[in-house]
């Protein structure tokens, strides 16, 4: 007989993830006492059974499963259910118990049968929630949508120490001591990952609709590369510090038990289908790609073009390759941490790239296109984060030349939280926008809501006008069209 | 408790220049929040900086782990060219750190400061030069954390051998005050004998070059006569 949890176990809410035709994995993290420093929670060092029940009505009158997990202390008290047998293509709800408490309940859905007919899909994008920049009202709205999925593309927390410097978000005390220093040990990730999971939006966005994930750096470190820290920690130092941050990843978020790190590695990249309208190749950019080509984070070297480099790795790259050539679905859909289209950073003469995106590897994204040519790979579609703006972008088959065939779309979410308040645009505006394939730049937080048809994708982008104060009403910055068969971008409003 | 870390090693530094003695022992703790019993004790100590034990004669700044009194730090390496366009030129006694020692100092590989090699000059009058050794101490704040390059030394037009930085965090081009709580700088030293047969009444003339590598910046610098 286990013992009863302490009172009050459910505190960062409940989450559910990676939906599949047949069922998804249901996530919570016992935690009575979130900002406790040793990152437990509050919990006792013993395990707890959680039991769960799946529903097909939000008052629980039709339940269709029931199952329980075991909460342990080597996993901070998370649990990952993952159910299976439930129907394609519709809505649940779910809850969880742990002794008499009863958690909140969320809502979420299966992935539609890979051969249905999938008249409507709609998904969010959500990148970069730097919760001391301010509050998470981008997820308050989000959490209003009606979404079938939303997709995470990186830097869910951040791992810099949280101080007056850097605390933006009004009417909220600054956290304690044990906060101000950036994140190395696996309780200061836990405890990172609890601060940021008791903020109730976040936790209402989860509770919503189902999310998938990718990674970005600040899971980990600013700018790391596979082993590489630009701080200089010794690689073996390094790999262990990402064993650690991948752990609290892991513990933290609604993850299968295929993506439990293993070491100092973590299963990030996959595929899932939403019928036969999208493939969705969730892409990892960070723990196999190659260091900066010649040291510099900006740069135009000639070691930037060695046709070796790679910001996925040789197994991921054939991977992906071969996924597409196994593709019949009517969109193409990719997740990427970082940016994929060029964007020169000089403006004027001469020319200046970030190595840090896509642009640092200019060799793999020839390589992708190359493959999206060779396979006749319908639709493509990339979405991106990382840079706390939003911005629309047409992939060129020859980025000097404007008049050249647009091969693809990308759609880049602004932040959740980092960069505080923001403005419609900034200094930023001119290098982005001066890139004749850039066709929207807006430097509000936000998000990006999506609806996909086997006709179109109709993208939005939502953006709040403050986030150093609650409250700000949503506005729709742009919203785009994208035909199928006619990559690019048709202006809406 | 000194620390937690998930690294091989701790090293235990900011310790200040005097000497200090240290016993350690080690706790492990699971990912279950197990904790171990204490290793055995070891004993170690930091060695005692020429700054502290030696008697200065000219110096540049405080040995304080911080660079903040310094010109142009602790960010503002952005009006280096503007500021110092032919690099630092410093004389002790009519110079005053604030405006005329840059924190910084650049290296080839900095695009910033127009990626090429850069000099400090450190001008200081001795009015009988020491009988015994006479030593440099450079404390440095911070380096780059890949590429911190060499270091240069001549005195009075007499080199010195080439001194390999260790390598930094890549913070102290923005932050100043390694004695911040978590802060990330990574403080390192250069200590060394000057060449006595180099030494002169009167003014003396070091140089630091910087030929090779990015940039590191200084907590302080100065010359002793060591006991």
């Amino acid at each position: 007989m286990r013992p009863a949890p302490p009172a009050d176990p459910f505190q960062l809410g409940v989450a559910s993830g990676d939906p599949l035709p047949d069922g998804f994995v249901l996530w919570t993290r016992l935690a009575p006492r979130p900002l406790e420093p040793d990152g437990h929670g509050g919990m006792p060092r013993v395990p707890y059974t959680v039991r769960y029940e799946v529903a097909e009505d939000a008052a629980f009158r039709k339940v269709v499963k029931r199952g329980q997990a075991v909460a342990a202390p080597e996993l901070a008290h998370s649990v990952h259910a993952e159910v299976h047998g439930l129907r394609p293509g519709r809505e649940y709800f779910y809850r969880f118990r742990a002794g008499t408490e009863i958690s909140p309940a969320g809502r979420t859905r299966t992935a539609p049968d890979p051969r249905a007919r999938v008249a409507d899909f709609r998904f969010a994008t959500a990148s970069c929630a730097a919760w001391y920049h301010g509050h998470f009202t981008a997820y308050e709205h989000m959490a209003r949508e009606y979404l079938d999925l939303v997709l995470f593309l990186g830097d869910y927390i951040y791992e810099y120490g949280i101080t007056s410097a850097n605390m933006w978000r009004q009417g909220v005390p600054l956290p304690g001591p044990e906060h101000a220093v950036e994140t190395t040990t696996l309780e200061q990730y836990r405890l990172r990952y609890s601060l940021f999971k008791t903020d109730p939006n976040l936790q209402a966005a989860h509770a919503a609709a189902p999310w998938v994930f990718t990674t970005d750096d600040h899971e980990v470190q600013n700018n790391y590369a596979d082993d590489w820290s630009e701080t200089g920690i010794a690689p073996g130092d390094f790999l262990r510090r990402r064993a650690v941050a991948y752990r609290a990843f892991y513990e933290n978020l609604p993850l299968r038990r295929a993506s439990l790190p293993q070491g100092p590695g973590i299963a990030v990249y996959q595929r899932r289908h939403w019928g036969r309208l999208a493939q969705l190749d969730i892409l990892d950019n960070r723990q196999f790609r190659d260091r900066y080509p010649a040291g510099a984070v900006v740069d135009n070297s000639p070691e930037r073009l060695d046709p070796r480099r790679s910001i996925l790795g040789e197994a991921q790259e054939r991977w992906l390759y071969e996924g597409l050539r196994r593709s019949s679905a009517t969109w193409n859909l990719h997740a990427s941490g970082v940016v994929m289209a060029q964007i020169d950073r000089t403006t004027g003469p001469g020319e200046s790239y970030s190595n840090d995106m896509w642009d640092g590897f200019p060799a793999n994204r020839d390589r992708l296109f190359a493959a999206w040519r060779r396979h006749g790979i319908a639709n493509p579609v990339v979405f991106s984060g990382d840079i706390h703006r939003g911005v629309a972008a047409e992939l060129k088959a020859d980025w000097a030349d404007p008049a050249s065939a647009t091969v693809g779309t990308e759609l880049v979410c602004s932040s959740i939280g980092s960069d505080g308040d923001g403005a419609e645009t900034d200094g930023s505006a001119p290098v982005w926008l001066g890139n004749p394939h850039v066709k929207l730049y807006n430097a509000r937080r936000g998000y990006l809501s999506c609806r996909l048809t086997p006709a179109a994708l109709t993208s939005e982008f939502r953006t709040v006008a403050r986030i150093s104060t609650p409250g700000a009403p949503l506005a729709t910055a742009a919203r785009f069209v994208t035909e199928a068969g006619r990559p690019g971008l048709n202006r809406e409003a | 408790m000194l620390a937690k870390t998930v690294y091989a090693s701790f090293p235990h530094d900011r310790q200040g220049g005097r000497r200090q003695d240290w016993y350690y022992r080690i706790v492990v703790v699971d990912a279950a929040g197990n904790r171990s019993r204490p290793s055995a004790e070891i004993a170690g100590h930091s060695a005692e900086s020429v700054a502290v034990s030696g008697r200065p004669l000219a110096t540049v700044g405080a040995f304080d782990q911080r660079s903040l009194e310094l010109a142009l730090a602790p960010s503002g390496s952005a009006q280096y060219r503007t500021r110092f366009p032919n690099g630092v030129d410093y004389t002790v006694g009519t110079s005053t750190p604030g405006t005329d020692w840059s924190y910084i100092q650049p290296g080839p590989a900095d695009a910033w400061a127009g990626s090429k090699a850069s000099r400090h000059t450190f001008r200081f009058a001795l009015d009988v030069v020491p009988a015994g050794e006479t030593w440099l101490s450079i404390w440095l704040l911070d380096t780059h954390a890949s590429n911190p390059g060499t270091l240069d030394l001549a005195l009075n037009g007499t080199a010195i051998p080439t001194v390999k930085l260790e390598n930094g965090a890549t913070r102290g081009s923005l932050e100043g005050d390694a004695t911040v709580p978590g802060t990330l700088l990574k403080p390192s030293y250069v200590e060394l004998a000057l060449p006595t047969a180099a030494l002169r009444t009167g003014e003396n003339v070091l140089t630091i070059d910087k030929r090779l590598g990015s940039w590191h910046v200084y907590d302080a610098l100065g010359v002793f006569a060591r006991p």
